[in-house]
């Protein structure tokens, strides 16, 4: 019990960019950063291999960590939206799955068994 | 409720809260990067060799630092007003409850369908039971029923208080001879704490709120006690 709780707080004590960005509890912010230093990386080299301009390589370095940590970010969060509405739609339907079952609301539309299935 | 040397928000509660711990991790990020950009600019500026001191304008550069700062106000502002709205919908409340504000206590009034009411005193720290949260608990809770939309109307009988539970996002002023309505929803079970959140006089710091959400038959069994104990 002592070593869950002491996990539990290592888990809860957080990382923070800057002071302010947790990373490690904000959805979405810990794979955006690491992308973002990629994409840093990968613009800054590349730049610099094809320029040999070492300041100016720094800053498209810098710009392209911006973007990529944005793009990144924007996608994960659209994702999850998705998802968080898809949830609460699964979660409103297996609520009221036992009340509508059998009537004309019922999603799933499966035709009774007694009931005429054309004009009789 | 909240834990000591905490930062960050309480776990949310409510559907109205998640959306704004979202969209508080929304704009979180855009400051993060701005400040990222502001101490690039900053290290940039300081170990630069060039100095330039003819440069009286650029039309570039005065194009892109005013359309960025619009386009990131505009990408902040329309999630804010979407939550604004959001906040502002009460849907057919299930339950209304009326909760007054005093010096220095608050009383919770049930009128739906009986006459229930009763006061909620902060438990001095000295009468607290092992486990309880010192300044937190109260002798009764404000109980709700679980996923059930619950319309409140807060008023004050002397001076300025507010009702507020972090938890469900909620933060409401009690004034004197006005009634301010919110409205939520629980989304899980449990016990969410808050405090008096407008000076109020000496014991200001001393007249929490705790709210406890349980499912509906719980709250009819609670309810029923409650009244045969009035």
């Amino acid at each position: 019990n002592q070593g869950q709780n002491s996990s539990n707080r290592k888990w809860m004590k957080g990382f923070k960019l800057l002071g302010i960005l947790d990373v490690q509890r904000t959805p979405c912010a810990r794979d955006a950063i690491l992308h973002g230093a990629g994409g840093s990386v990968a613009a800054g080299m590349l730049f610099f291999l094809s320029t040999s301009r070492v300041r100016r390589s720094f800053d498209v370095g810098f710009a392209g960590f911006m973007l990529t940590t944005l793009g990144s970010w924007f996608y994960c969060r659209m994702n999850n939206a998705k998802l968080r509405v898809q949830q609460r739609v699964i979660q409103e339907g297996i609520r009221n799955k036992v009340v509508y079952e059998g009537t004309s609301l019922d999603p799933t539309n499966r035709p009774r068994a007694d009931a005429p299935s054309g004009p009789s | 409720m909240a834990h000591p040397s905490q930062l960050g928000f309480q776990d949310a509660a409510s559907p109205v809260m998640e959306e704004l711990l979202h969209f508080h991790d929304h704009t979180l990020m855009i400051v993060f990067l701005i400040s990222t950009l502001v101490l690039y600019i900053i290290v940039a500026m300081v170990t630069t060799k060039l100095t330039d001191k003819l440069i009286l304008d650029s039309q570039v550069i005065e194009i892109i630092w005013t359309l960025l700062p619009a386009m990131i106000l505009i990408l902040i502002a329309l999630p804010s007003l979407r939550i604004l709205y959001l906040m502002d919908e009460i849907n057919d409340p299930h339950l209304t409850i009326k909760a007054m504000g005093h010096q220095w206590y608050w009383s919770y009034e049930y009128t739906d369908y009986e006459d229930l009411g009763f006061d909620s005193y902060m438990i001095p720290t000295q009468d607290l039971a092992p486990g309880q949260f010192r300044l937190l608990e109260t002798d009764h809770r404000m109980v709700v029923p679980l996923n059930s939309p619950t319309r409140i109307l807060i008023s004050a009988d002397d001076v300025l208080h507010s009702w507020a539970v972090p938890s469900l996002g909620i933060k409401m002023d009690a004034v004197p001879g006005r009634l301010n309505q919110t409205a939520f929803i629980t989304s899980r079970p449990g016990v969410f704490f808050g405090q008096c959140s407008e000076i109020c006089g000496a014991n200001h710091s001393f007249m929490p709120i705790v709210v406890e959400a349980v499912p509906l038959e719980h709250f009819e069994n609670w309810s029923s006690m409650m009244l045969q104990d009035t």
